[in-house]
């Protein structure tokens, strides 16, 4: 057994889903620790210090919601939250109390995949290297931080002060979902009623400016309800 | 149940009522010197209040007020109260029957009418059930039987039938979970509009979101989209609102023959924004207009249907929409084509600052 694979906890009650994400993820080179309650889960978080958590959030004996709250007040490791359609409020409370991002099931394999690759990513930029880097590029995107510059194929984008800052915290948080309430307590600091309709008006400039059109929006993800999420590449 | 509402629609009608009534007698005795017909149109009063108003009540409460607004103006001693006259205790208890029986009577009337929507609304569940269960036995009769033969033949079965096999599966799978999202958001709005989370949508979002989404499930199939300038935003649960759309492009995908364009349009007129989906296809047949949102009819005539989502999937557009309280309207494009569209009220546009 080699020991620099990644661990991963599935923390999911229903033994067939865990069992086909377990079959998933084993057969692309990460080592899977499984657990069918919260308690337990708990436990083994601190038994087995695993990279990376999966959790099923209609569990039997706790709310998925505890096991955020939980596992926050000691450690900063990647959450994936899986989500039934029907749980949608669940799921954006669940990114607000810091679960990293969500899959709706039923998933594929190359959804769950390219999940747990992008949260373990962020994750050790985030450990490795505590100042980011100076420039970002997505496709022909490039955003200079220290410049506070962007650029489209080649071109400069003007933006105000308010619309460069939500680009590069999206940015920086590259392929992980923000909540509306996230990126504006991130922005603003504060949230009242007319927030989210400032972020929406804000986002709306930085996609004219961008260039992007409804369909083909290539550098910002709408999850509808829920927030925005800059597309990860790298996959 | 009798909300305050209703309580103060019903004083209001019997006192209106009996105030009529008192002047139209008032009038007759000043023109015409008869008093024949007061008795008979107090009679009307009671009668009228207790057909309008909920309960006995107020039909009782009405013949007690019209017997002595009878003894006190229109018999003698005018102007004066005389209870104990014979006549006055025997038009009281013609007055009380009449209420009492008439209550009675349009009580019993009510609860048949509302028996009657009930029994309709679970012949339409009954209906939608039967079709449902029809559409998801045939996926699954595939998956199943797939399962089977593969577990079975392991061995024996060449690979690329395997492969085959399983992809089948796997589009089937996807086909069910469609279907169970259509069937969740339906019993989602059927519970009293109260599961319905309307949050302020931007529409470049929506539609982004959308168009995304149907070029995963549908890569050769474009979309023309035409989409008002600036910034609308609209009140709306947009989960409902995406599958509503998504159902109509799939619907044009699977069913519009012979489709060459299809095009998602929205206009903004006053304060309403009007989506519309439109395709260059077959159009929609007279004859299935009707039963175009029923979900039933389709499933009874093909039995051995293939997969006819379309039914199910209308009946729960509408009643999304309807949800959002707009209507979904069905119709044919003069060019040959259907088009499905439905308006829903926009958010008044204010500065926003910076």
């Amino acid at each position: 057994m080699s020991n620099n694979k990644y661990k991963v906890l599935v923390v999911e009650d229903d033994q067939s889903v865990a069992s086909m994400i377990q079959t998933i993820l084993e057969t692309n080179g990460y080592q899977v620790l499984t657990a069918q309650r919260c308690q337990q889960g708990i436990l083994m978080m601190t038994s087995h210090v695993p990279d990376l958590v999966l959790l099923d959030l209609g569990l039997p004996d706790m709310d998925g919601e505890e096991f955020i709250r939980v596992t926050r007040c000691s450690s900063a490791i990647p959450i994936i939250v899986l989500s039934a359609r029907s749980e949608e409020a669940d799921k954006v409370s669940a990114l607000d109390l810091g679960a990293n991002d969500y899959i709706t099931k039923p998933f594929g394999t190359a959804e769950l995949l390219a999940r747990v690759r992008a949260s373990l990513r962020t994750n050790r930029m985030n450990v490795l290297s505590s100042v980011p880097n100076s420039v970002f590029e997505l496709d022909d995107l490039i955003i200079d931080y220290d410049r506070r510059q962007v650029s489209v194929a080649g071109r400069v984008v003007h933006l105000t002060q308010t619309e460069f800052n939500i680009l590069s915290f999206l940015s920086q948080h590259v392929g992980k979902v923000m909540t509306y309430s996230v990126i504006i307590r991130a922005i603003w600091g504060a949230m009242d009623d007319g927030s989210v309709k400032k972020l929406q008006v804000n986002m709306a400039n930085i996609r004219k400016k961008l260039g992007c059109i409804p369909g083909e929006n290539r550098y910002i993800i709408n999850e509808l309800g829920v927030g925005y999420r800059m597309p990860d590449r790298n996959d | 149940m009798a909300s305050k509402k209703h309580i103060i629609a019903d004083i209001l009608f019997t006192i209106g009522t009996l105030f009529t009534v008192f002047l139209v007698n008032l009038f007759l005795v000043e023109h015409f010197g008869t008093k024949t017909m007061t008795p008979m149109i107090f009679v009307l009063g009671v009668f009228l209040v207790s057909w309008q108003t909920q309960g006995y009540h107020w039909g009782i409460v009405a013949s007690v007020i019209s017997v002595l607004l009878v003894n006190w103006a229109f018999t003698y001693p005018y102007w004066a109260f005389d209870l104990m006259s014979p006549e006055c205790i025997s038009s009281a208890a013609v007055m009380m029957i009449v209420a009492t029986m008439t209550g009675a009577l349009t009580t019993r009337l009510k609860q048949q009418e509302k028996l009657k929507a009930e029994a309709e609304k679970e012949r339409m569940r009954g209906n939608l059930l039967r079709a449902v269960s029809h559409d998801l036995r045939t996926p699954l009769t595939s998956i199943y039987g797939s399962c089977s033969v593969i577990i079975e033949n392991f061995d024996s079965i060449p690979r690329e039938r395997q492969l085959r096999l399983l992809k089948d599966i796997q589009t089937d799978a996807q086909w069910l979970n469609r279907m169970v999202e259509n069937l969740l958001s339906v019993t989602r709005v059927d519970a009293d509009k109260v599961r319905l989370s309307k949050h302020g949508t931007v529409l470049e979002e929506l539609i982004d979101a959308l168009i995304v989404k149907f070029r995963k499930h549908y890569p050769n199939q474009k979309v023309d989209v035409s989409l008002p300038e600036g910034f609308v935003r609209i009140p709306m649960d947009p989960v409902l609102i995406e599958q509503v759309l998504m159902n109509l492009l799939e619907n044009a995908v699977f069913h519009a023959e012979g489709m060459k364009h299809l095009w998602l349009k929205v206009e903004l007129q006053d304060n309403l924004a009007r989506f519309s989906v439109e395709d260059d296809g077959c159009g929609i047949p007279q004859d299935r207009m009707q039963h175009l949102f029923t979900g039933l009819l389709e499933s009874e005539n093909t039995v051995d249907s293939t997969r006819n989502n379309m039914g199910i999937g209308l009946s729960v557009c509408r009643t999304i929409i309807r949800a959002h309280d707009s209507e979904l309207k069905a119709g044919n494009r003069p060019q040959g084509g259907a088009v499905f569209s439905f308006a829903l009220e926009m958010e008044e546009n204010e500065y926003v600052e910076q």
